[in-house]
């Protein structure tokens, strides 16, 4: 499909085309009229002046044509008589051509005074005398520019109002398209209450308007009414959670056995984990909801992922492993604190639950521009490209990460987070290892 | 403390009740706004535990009603969605506290008492705070321990503030994690254990008692 402009283009210049043709056409087709016309006329008027004359009879034609040349309506019509040698016998015009037996067309290089083009007729009168009948095609005088400047000005006008016209199409098409493209955007940047204005007065744009509306209508009732099934689902269980853990603390309090007690406390812990499960559920509809859009702030990105990095290092140290941070003094990003502390953390979590003792992960910041890099990554044994969607899926864990702690909730919330914030998690290799994008926006 | 708590699940409400009534509180229960609202009117309560979601008048309504009576009691609001706009909701109806349930009552007892201490302070944010032989100065970002400057990092520093700040007070983990970190949510790291670990090594690094108590099941306290 070509771009507008490329079509607006090329229907200007097939207008010109036509416009030019249609311009050539109706000048050319005047001129041979009226020559026809001429002709029509000189033939006549010779046919007059020869009328039943007797060959040779020059005093009779040179009566005639004196005749005819102080009538008004042949007054402007010229006559010339000459003999078979050429010496001019009468008339009221003596040619310095002589014009071909039969029809001819006289231009202003003939130097006929008064004339700047014409047609000639000249015709045999017997013996060899030749009349020669000629008549101007021109009504007045310096006609073909007079009708140059009436076919520049007809078609200039209407080219001007088809391209004034094509511009302020195209111009309206621009802004109804513009109108759609920023609505389809804020919907994406999650403000799901974005609709495109309905212009007045009806009409294909208006109904087009609406089409979409209505479906943007559906598309946000189908979002919502599955972000309600999961957050009520995660909502509904993690009430009768609650009790049943409430239950098995008491139980533990009231333990006769210290191996009661450790049961209990075993089943309290897996409480703890499903509870914490539904709390990323719920967390992930709430940030998709977008509704945190609202409190945006200007935050330093480089001191919330510092609070990250020193949260974790004593308890990596712990268990023989090593983060670090690769980050300016400070950049100031727009954003939720929270929750990109909560990516941060889920991310840099996530590296050291997947990697043995001895690993080592860095968190790095920089800015490219308008935005901000974060990246989380570690030298373990990564994922493989074919299996990194999943991972990003909610409850997509791998095979291999489920008897590791965590809810495989991690990824999939952080990459909701990034996408509130108008970029995604980009999974990738770090050669070894695994390597966690995201893009944040620079504050000014 | 007399304690109101408002809950409309039963069962939840009769849990809850036992548990804080063991931790010494005498625990009256509304099953709605309306009897909430009523039983404030005949009873003195020193808090108010309000879930968030009632049948009828919800509890940001009630918080809010109470406040235009002119009842400034601490109310404490439970929500069993830890929705971020309904805590502001929530906040900017009057209570003074939101958590998420299921909320142990630990975490509650905590909670409240900390709600009645902070209501006690005069002092404002410039000022050096002091608790036993520890000194803080949150303006300076500096703090001395027996007259001895302590080499803290960025978040041990906050977390001795915070400690500081409620001495003689349990902090959860829960609200050490809002208070010191500003999270909405638990990592599954125990990183606050992890920083009282290290906090408490630099401050007992030039000899001294311990001055962080832990409680099992509750949290951290710095002595007054």
């Amino acid at each position: 499909m070509q771009s507008l402009r490329t079509l607006t283009v090329a229907f200007l210049a097939l207008f010109a085309l036509a416009t030019g043709l249609t311009g050539y056409a109706t000048y050319t087709t005047a001129r041979r009229t009226i020559a026809m016309l001429v002709d029509r006329r000189i033939a006549a008027v010779a046919d007059t002046v020869l009328e039943d004359v007797a060959p040779g009879d020059r005093a009779t034609i040179l009566a005639r044509i004196d005749t005819l040349s102080r009538r008004r309506d042949t007054g402007d019509i010229g006559f010339e008589l000459i003999d078979p040698r050429g010496t001019w016998l009468g008339g009221n015009v003596a040619l310095p051509r002589r014009p071909p037996v039969g029809l001819s067309t006289l231009h202003g290089t003939d130097r006929i005074a008064g004339l700047s083009t014409g047609r000639a007729l000249v015709r045999d009168a017997g013996h060899g005398l030749r009349l020669a009948v000629i008549a101007e095609t021109e009504p007045v005088e310096g006609y073909g520019p007079v009708r140059l400047r009436n076919a520049v000005i007809g078609f200039g006008a209407i080219a001007l109002v088809v391209l004034g016209g094509t511009v302020m199409f195209g111009l309206l098409i621009r802004r109804r398209i513009g109108d759609m493209r920023s609505t389809a955007e804020a919907i994406v940047d999650g403000d799901l209450s974005r609709r495109v204005p309905v212009p007045a007065g009806g009409g294909a744009f208006a109904a087009q308007a609406v089409a979409f509306n209505h479906m943007l209508d559906r598309i946000v009732a189908l979002m919502t009414s599955l972000r309600h099934v999961s957050a009520d689902v995660a909502h509904d269980m993690r009430t009768p959670l609650a009790r049943l853990r409430a239950k098995l603390e008491r139980l533990a309090n009231d333990a006769t056995s210290t191996e009661q007690a450790a049961a209990l406390e075993d089943a309290i812990a897996q409480c703890d984990a499903l509870l914490a499960m539904f709390g990323a559920v719920l967390r992930i509809t709430e940030v998709e909801s977008g509704s945190r859009h609202a409190a945006f702030a200007t935050i330093d990105i480089v001191s919330l992922a510092a609070d990250v990095v020193d949260s974790l290092s004593p308890l990596a140290t712990k268990a023989g492993q090593y983060i670090a941070m690769d980050a300016p003094p400070a950049l100031t990003v727009t954003g939720d604190a929270g929750l990109l502390g909560q990516a941060l953390m889920n991310l840099a979590e996530n590296a050291l639950n997947h990697t043995p003792a001895g690993a080592r992960v860095r968190v790095s910041i920089h800015a490219t521009g308008e935005r901000a890099t974060v990246c989380v990554e570690d030298d373990g044994l990564g994922i493989a490209p074919a299996d990194r969607a999943l991972a990003l899926r909610r409850f997509g864990r791998l095979d291999a990460s489920r008897h590791r702690p965590g809810h495989g909730l991690g990824l999939p919330l952080a990459d909701a987070i990034a996408r509130l914030h108008g970029g995604a998690l980009v999974l990738d290799d770090a050669r070894p290892g695994l390597r966690a994008c995201f893009t944040l926006p620079v504050a000014n | 403390m007399d304690l109101l708590l408002v809950e409309d699940d039963e069962p939840t409400a009769q849990t809850l009740a036992e548990e804080l009534r063991a931790l010494d509180h005498r625990v009256v229960v509304a099953e709605d706004g309306a009897a909430a609202l009523v039983a404030v009117e005949r009873d003195s309560f020193d808090a108010v535990i309000l879930d968030r979601m009632l049948p009828r008048m919800d509890g940001a309504t009630v918080v809010r009603r109470l406040r235009e009576r002119g009842r400034s009691l601490p109310v404490l609001m439970l929500s069993a969605l830890g929705r971020w706009d309904q805590k502001v909701d929530g906040l900017d109806a009057g209570a003074d506290d939101y958590v998420t349930k299921p909320t142990p009552a630990a975490e509650i007892d905590a909670r409240l008492k900390a709600l009645i201490r902070a209501r006690g302070w005069t002092s404002t944010e410039a000022e050096t705070i002091r608790a036993g032989d520890i000194v803080i100065s949150p303006t300076q970002h500096r703090a001395w321990r027996d007259g001895v400057a302590l080499d803290l990092a960025r978040l041990e520093f906050r977390l001795l503030l915070e400690l500081a700040r409620q001495a003689g007070g349990y902090l959860t983990r829960a609200m050490l994690i809002e208070r010191v970190w500003g999270y909405d949510f638990e990592p599954t790291a125990n990183i606050v254990d992890a920083q009282v670990l290290s906090l408490r090594r630099k401050l007992t690094g030039n000899g001294g008692d311990d001055p962080i108590v832990t409680k099992r099941g509750v949290g951290y306290m710095l002595q007054a």
